[in-house]
């Protein structure tokens, strides 16, 4: 499947680029800063969640995930398209006999796949920390892998139009800055409205349930996709 | 005549009204090494991406292999090699690993990725990262990104560009043996004419997006007018009468010259200046060499 070649070919070149050391820097940062603060004041906070000391320690990381996801979802679609951008790849992949979609959709493919390495790392590093301060050892399964992809699934819309940004314009001044000021300015949008989709994400993880901010993220960034799909697959290639 | 590899109707590219590429009628047979020639701007490049279905044309059919581009893109780029401008590449890769990256797209056997790089004389230096490599490397890097797929047909934009004399023989000598040793046909464009006429049987000129030429290299040496050159014993009354023949020619040094003078006309003014006493010392045609047909074909737009 074509498809499938593209993303074997993608796994390739982003090798040495950055990708993975932000796929990994940014779980381990989020987990060693509450290991930090629950490390320092162990004894404040154990009381203070003492009904429920693995719920404390997901709530305290919770605060900081939408704010890594956009960045994480900006960074790593603006390092993905620049590795075609850079010495100007993009005339000689796409002279390639490869359909024009399965290039778009392999390196969408890529950053969901990429960015669910970290989302997977998170609450696996969680645990461990909570192990570490000698929470119970019973796992709070659900909630742990709740916290790693539910607002996952909520911020893809962004990654949708990050990497549509990112693949058109060569220079990624642009969409770094949108996406940065979108991550930068997700804390103080919450209270604007539910209709908002950058609020999805903390409220995925706050709301009673999260499943019409899942259906709706997903859709929305299948829709974006769509729209950049045929955008792509008309441009001229310089 | 054998069959046609690349064949485009009335080709035309417009970038806000105005024509890049104009009623173009491009035609490649097999087994050819076709030289595009045209001066920087004149609309090679805007040609070639279309060709390989980067840009889309505005008007204008393409045809490849006897199909419609349009319809059969992929199958037809399958069969195509290409090498568009300057090199692409990923610096930070090894030339191994950036043919990698288009072999697991083309889906061919590995090995092929050695045979190209011995095609090339890149093999030694292989597992470098491709960014310290010189210009005329990347290059080549290029031709064996082109070769990987086996195609038959090989369209390479400016493949010397940039490069020094020895890369250019290289090149060259490179492209020389496609069509001997590979079958492969291939278009090559260039701003040189000296650069093409010694490895291309036919070329096409364009100019200002608009074919002005394409025919043999050959039967553009036979077409281009050649000026007569004379030597007589009284130079200064000669011109006068060779005008009063309606010849007008210059006088330099006593060597007078008539541009695309035919063969009746200098008989006639021979025998006037015979009979009017003159000794005629030589009559000589001077050749002009290929690059001043050139120079001359871009510059006035026809022959």
């Amino acid at each position: 499947m074509m498809l499938l070649r593209s993303l074997r070919a993608d796994f390739l070149k982003i090798r040495r680029k950055g990708i993975w050391f932000l796929v990994f820097l940014a779980p381990i940062g989020l987990v060693a800063m509450q290991g930090l603060n629950f490390g320092l004041r162990f004894d404040y906070l154990s009381k203070r969640y003492e009904d429920d000391l693995w719920g404390g320690l997901i709530y305290n990381i919770e605060q900081f995930i939408p704010m890594a996801l956009f960045l994480g979802c900006t960074l790593i679609s603006s390092l993905v398209a620049n590795v075609e951008h850079q010495m100007s790849s993009w005339k000689q992949l796409l002279a390639l006999p490869v359909s024009r979609s399965a290039v778009f959709l392999a390196k969408f493919t890529l950053c969901v796949l990429v960015l669910a390495v970290s989302c997977l790392l998170l609450p696996i590093l969680t645990a461990g920390l909570g192990l570490l301060l000698g929470f119970e050892p019973a796992l709070p399964v659900q909630e742990l892998l709740s916290m790693g992809f539910i607002p996952y699934l909520a911020a893809w819309p962004l990654l949708a139009l990050q990497l549509w940004l990112s693949l058109t314009f060569r220079n990624q001044a642009l969409p770094v800055s949108i996406g940065v000021a979108a991550a930068i300015l997700s804390p103080f949008t919450l209270d604007l409205s539910v209709w908002l989709p950058l609020n999805w994400a903390t409220l995925a993880m706050m709301d009673t349930s999260p499943v019409a901010y899942l259906l709706g993220g997903v859709s929305l960034s299948l829709f974006l996709l769509m729209i950049s799909l045929l955008h792509f697959n008309r441009k001229d290639v310089d | 005549m054998s069959e046609l590899i690349i064949q485009t109707k009335g080709l035309t590219k417009k970038y806000r009204g105005r024509p890049a590429v104009d009623q173009l009628n491009l035609e490649i047979s097999k087994g050819d090494i076709y030289g595009f020639l045209g001066p920087n701007g004149a609309g090679k490049t805007t040609t070639i991406r279309m060709l390989l279905g980067l840009i889309q044309p505005t008007s204008g059919s393409i045809s490849i292999f006897g199909r419609e581009l349009k319809r059969d893109k992929l199958n037809i780029l399958r069969r195509i090699g290409s090498l568009v401008e300057y090199p692409s590449y990923y610096g930070h890769l090894s030339a191994i690993d950036n043919l990698e990256a288009i072999r697991r797209i083309l889906d061919v056997p590995k090995p092929r990725i050695d045979e190209v790089l011995e095609i090339v004389s890149l093999t030694k230096e292989a597992k470098r990262p491709v960014k310290g490599y010189s210009l005329g490397m990347k290059q080549r890097l290029g031709i064996a990104a082109s070769l990987l797929g086996n195609p038959e047909l090989l369209i390479l934009d400016e493949p010397t560009n940039g490069l020094d004399p020895s890369g250019i023989h290289e090149m060259r000598e490179l492209i020389k043996s496609m069509p001997q040793q590979y079958g492969i046909t291939v278009l090559v464009s260039s701003h040189l004419l000296g650069e093409v006429e010694q490895m291309a049987h036919k070329v096409g000129i364009i100019r200002e997006g608009r074919m002005v030429f394409q025919d043999t290299i050959d039967n553009l040496r036979l077409q281009a007018q050649h000026d007569i050159e004379l030597v007589v014993s009284e130079p200064d009354s000669a011109i006068w009468i060779a005008r009063d023949l309606g010849q007008t020619g210059t006088l330099q040094g006593g060597i007078m010259t008539f541009p695309g003078m035919k063969d009746p006309q200098v008989a006639h003014l021979v025998k006037r200046l015979v009979e009017n006493g003159h000794a005629i010392y030589r009559v000589e045609q001077k050749k002009k060499s290929l690059e001043d047909i050139f120079m001359q074909v871009i510059g006035e737009g026809s022959l």
